[in-house]
């Protein structure tokens, strides 16, 4: 399968946001998201939007629908390289986003999704442990 | 000095034009990057109006330049439909359209002044301006 501006890296999915999408390519890009997400088993999604930089209340939906979209598929979500323009624009409009983790740029994204990659094994092994104990008492 | 543009607002494809050309023609008469983006937004929410209640409509972009100081106005005027309760719609959180709802209120948020002209069956024009700072 293909999707345009996704891809697989590491543990996570990288979608690059592209600036200036119409409506219908702001839903099928979602819609990508989530079969990308089926189809690689990925923990963590990596929203970037480096590229973006005019954000109007519709792909503020966007945002906030993809977020919420990919925590009910089981996997984390960060948003990275929201420009401060951007930023600015969209709290003022009065734009509400779910609890993500934001950072600033690719590189923090991905010291982000390591260190969460490390949590989910620490908690694997922690649950482990248990179970091997229980089995001992 | 006054300069204006003329956007003719049939399609998604039209509100993209309008508001990149938008941002341009305020980041050219000196507004901050951030308030030119506000701009672009704003066009883009009075567009992807005109497009989704009225079909077809036009955005016209006017440049003003006096003693007052420099100022950006957009004017969005479609003969669609036209809003029933523009006080409801300015509160903002209604949307119909998948957006957020706050497509006219947080409008007038991002810009300095913010006029709505609009009865049922003849259309709206939306006339908004905001000054360099």
């Amino acid at each position: 399968m293909n999707f345009i501006g996704i891809q697989k890296l590491e543990n996570l999915l990288l979608v690059s946001v592209p600036r200036d999408l119409i409506d219908d390519e702001v839903i099928r890009l979602r819609r990508d998201i989530l079969k990308a997400i089926r189809l690689y088993k990925t923990q963590i999604v990596l929203l970037d939007f480096s590229q973006v930089d005019i954000s109007d209340s519709f792909f503020g939906r966007f945002i906030y629908s993809t977020s919420q979209m990919t925590q009910l598929m089981g996997a984390k979500i960060i948003l990275s390289g929201l420009q401060d323009a951007v930023i600015e624009t969209m709290v003022e409009l009065g734009m509400t986003l779910p609890e993500v983790d934001a950072v600033l740029d690719l590189d923090d994204a991905l010291e982000l999704s390591r260190q969460l990659a490390t949590e989910q094994q620490i908690e694997i092994e922690d649950g482990a442990d248990d179970v091997t104990k229980q089995g001992k008492t | 000095m006054a300069e204006s543009k003329h956007f003719r607002i049939q399609d998604a494809l039209d509100v993209l034009k309008a508001r990149r050309e938008g941002m341009q023609i305020a980041a050219m008469l000196g507004f901050s990057h951030a308030d030119a983006t506000k701009i672009a937004v704003v066009i883009s929410e009075l567009g992807r109006n005109i497009v989704n209640y009225a079909g077809t409509g036009t955005i016209t972009v006017l440049t003003r330049e006096d003693d007052k100081g420099k100022s950006v106005k957009i004017i969005a005027d479609d003969k669609g439909p036209g809003i029933e309760d523009i006080d409801h719609v300015m509160l903002g959180g209604n949307s119909t359209s998948g957006g957020l709802g706050l497509g006219l209120s947080g409008s007038k948020r991002l810009m300095d002044e913010f006029h709505i002209r609009s009865s049922s069956g003849s259309g709206t024009t939306v006339t908004t301006t905001k000054w360099i700072r």
